[in-house]
């Protein structure tokens, strides 16, 4: 079997010759050290009196950016495929540099939504972005932006489609891109709002929470058809919906603003023919059965640092869910000995994997997850996974 | 006939009803009494109590407890004029940020929110705080307690690194240090050098009025 076919069958419940293992391979810190790769410095760059405006310049045309983008995807997957995943996932986004007074570099980025992703490099010069700021917390301001943003939507949907088509060109022949059409109806609700704004806004203002929704809901279905255009058979989409001990929202709230939003989606990529596979950090116990519910065909993370054990996941939902995830990212893949990666493996594909519908993949990513014990997870996936498991 | 505002006021928060509390505490003011401005900030701090376990008890949700901390808020904000002359007295300060290189702020905002509403004096640092800026803020305000959020296993160390920081410039005895975050346990909290963990946000503040409380 292949990485693609064992993929897939794991995606129908049924048992592969052994239990796929999939790469949550992105942070550009672990991409570089993994192919032993210098980064470019630009955060720094950016800083320099003369260079800076130059650079300031590339970064912010959509070429450059397109290309610097890919290109950490594009190798996130080949080191992916060198240690022997047979996935990886990948997503797009788009980002403006904007001047900004709040930023410690004095720089942003802006995403089409209305976020601000902070930019900063590690140590090394590996550029981190992470989003830390709403710009439209009012009713006023959203409105104002998304009409403003129409234009960019339209590119970030042709980039989008233009990204995972390239990368499933160049890298499905090796591994299988699961290309991802992040974030979700949710996240791209409050995110641009902010959370407590947001939260003020579902019990004062459920007319315009609603009309946030159903807009990022059309968004989001336009997101996976570009993304459905590469051709893959597997598409992810998420939501964080859940936080330490539960979810974000009462489940029922959940239900009344964002069902509809999510039985369309899955709704959608049916039509399609492909499967749909939804991500959320976080404990979402609370939320499983609803999964089932709005048509989902799997699930991918399941936090332990959440309280999320496989079994019982598997004890709840059955295999009405293929399930992915579950390796811790706080100690095991960052500082965890060879051993405790082998029993972690072994214990996961014990509880999930007998029957298919599990594939074998860390919780999450960041930049301390350490490439070596990533070799030692596929190891141990290729030593516990084979059929029939503990026969 | 008796006046039932301080029960509408209960009710508003334990509702989710907003308008309905600032009804209630609208009244509360227009009688100019000083000692029902002080029990008005008394049935904040108790309601919150209730929010607070009702949110540990699993019965509440996030958003649940992130808007009942706005009421509580908008509450506090309406009483303040008043509480100056001769209200509630200030529990001290807290200074609090979210550790550098981590950006989370969901849960730093609910400590923030839930300790003005107890009645510390709040200093917000933000995200992505370096050792030196909490060192500088302690050093300008004094805080009885410094409160530092973490979500990531990458961005730990930044807590030992700021008691160090603390230390060396002789403020560390001086207050108390409050740690909470996804990341976090009693365990990091032991081996930061912090004085405590706090699982969720009305334990921490909880934790905090204890400290501050008068011996
Ligand atoms: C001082 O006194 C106190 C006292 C109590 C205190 C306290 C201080 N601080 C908190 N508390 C306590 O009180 C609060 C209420 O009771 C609680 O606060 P919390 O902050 O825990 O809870 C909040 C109220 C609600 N919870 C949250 O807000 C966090 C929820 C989860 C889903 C989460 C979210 C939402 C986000 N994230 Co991120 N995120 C996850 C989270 C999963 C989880 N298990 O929590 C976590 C924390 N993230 C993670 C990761 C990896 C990341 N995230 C990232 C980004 C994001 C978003 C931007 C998408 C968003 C943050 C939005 C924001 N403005 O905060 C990235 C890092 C960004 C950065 N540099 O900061 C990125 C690195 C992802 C990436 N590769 O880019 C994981 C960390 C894993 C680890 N061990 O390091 C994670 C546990 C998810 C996972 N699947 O593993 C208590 O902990």
């Amino acid at each position: 079997m292949n990485f693609k076919e064992r993929v897939l069958t794991a995606m129908n419940h049924e048992e592969a010759d052994r239990v796929p293992v999939m790469g949550l391979i992105m942070d550009p810190a672990t991409v570089n050290k993994m192919l032993g790769k210098k980064p470019v410095d630009f955060v720094g760059l950016l800083q320099k009196p003369v260079l800076g405006n130059q650079i300031k310049n590339l970064l912010s045309s959509n070429r450059f950016w397109n290309n610097m983008y890919y290109g950490n995807f594009s190798a996130a997957m080949q080191a992916a495929a060198s240690l022997g995943f047979d996935a990886n996932w990948a997503v797009y986004a788009l980002m403006k540099l904007t001047r900004d007074p709040q930023a410690s570099v004095g720089w942003s980025w802006y995403d089409p939504y209305g976020r601000v992703w902070e930019l900063a490099a590690d140590t090394e010069g590996n550029i981190n972005v992470n989003y830390s700021r709403a710009l439209c917390d009012t009713e006023e301001k959203w409105e104002k932006w998304v009409e403003e943003k129409a234009p960019l939507f339209e590119t970030m949907l042709r980039n989008t489609a233009a990204f995972h088509r390239k990368l499933v060109k160049d890298h499905g022949g090796r591994i299988y891109p699961m290309c991802y059409a992040a974030p979700g109806p949710f996240e791209n609700s409050w995110q641009p709002i902010g959370f407590v704004n947001f939260t003020r806004l579902i019990y004062q203002k459920p007319d315009f929470v609603k009309k946030v929704i159903a807009f990022q809901t059309d968004l989001c279905l336009r997101n996976l058809e570009a993304v459905m255009k590469s051709g893959v058979e597997v598409v992810l989409g998420g939501d964080d919906l859940g936080q330490k001990t539960g979810p974000l929202l009462r489940p029922e709230l959940v239900e009344k603003l964002y069902g509809e939003s999510y039985r369309r989606m899955a709704d959608l990529v049916h039509q399609r023919g492909r499967k749909f596979v939804f991500h959320s950090c976080g404990n979402i116990y609370a939320l499983l059965d609803k999964f089932v519910e709005w048509g989902f065909d799997g699930i991918i993370t399941m936090e332990p640092t959440a309280g999320m054990d496989l079994g019982r996941v598997r004890a709840q939902v059955g295999h009405k869910l293929v399930l992915i995830g579950n390796l811790d990212v706080s100690y095991l893949v960052v500082k965890g000995t060879r051993q405790e990666i082998e029993d972690a493996v072994r214990k996961a594909i014990g509880d999930a994997a007998r029957g298919g519908g599990y594939i074998l993949s860390t919780s999450h990513s960041h930049p301390l997850v350490d490439p070596v014990r990533l070799q030692w997870m596929v190891e141990a996936a290729h030593k516990y996974g084979r059929y029939p498991i503990g026969g | 006939m008796p006046d039932d505002s301080l029960a509408q006021l209960q009710r508003g928060l334990l509702d989710l009803d907003m308008e309905a509390a600032l009804a209630a505490v609208h009244n509360v003011i227009a009688g100019g009494n000083q000692a029902r401005v002080k029990e008005a900030v008394d049935v904040v701090t108790r309601s919150l109590e209730v929010v607070g376990k009702r949110f540990q008890d699993g019965e509440w949700y996030l958003a649940e407890l992130v808007y009942a901390g706005e009421i509580a808020k908008d509450v506090m904000n309406a009483l303040s004029p008043l509480m100056q002359s001769g209200g509630s007295p200030s529990r001290g300060t807290l200074v609090i940020g979210t550790v550098a290189g981590d950006l989370h702020d969901l849960g730093k905002n609910i400590v923030v929110n839930f300790a003005r509403s107890a009645g510390f004096a709040v200093v917000d640092l933000g995200v992505d705080v370096s050792a030196q800026k909490f060192a500088a803020a302690v050093r300008e305000h004094g805080p009885a307690v410094l409160g530092m959020s973490c979500l990531l296993t990458s961005t730990e160390s930044q807590l030992a690194g700021v008691i160090d920081a603390l230390k060396t410039q002789g403020l560390r005895d001086k207050l108390k240090v409050v740690i909470g975050g996804a990341a976090l346990s009693e365990r990091a909290a032991r081996d930061v050098g912090a004085d405590a963990f706090a699982p969720d946000a009305v334990t921490g503040v909880d934790m905090m009025k204890k400290w501050s409380a008068p011996a």
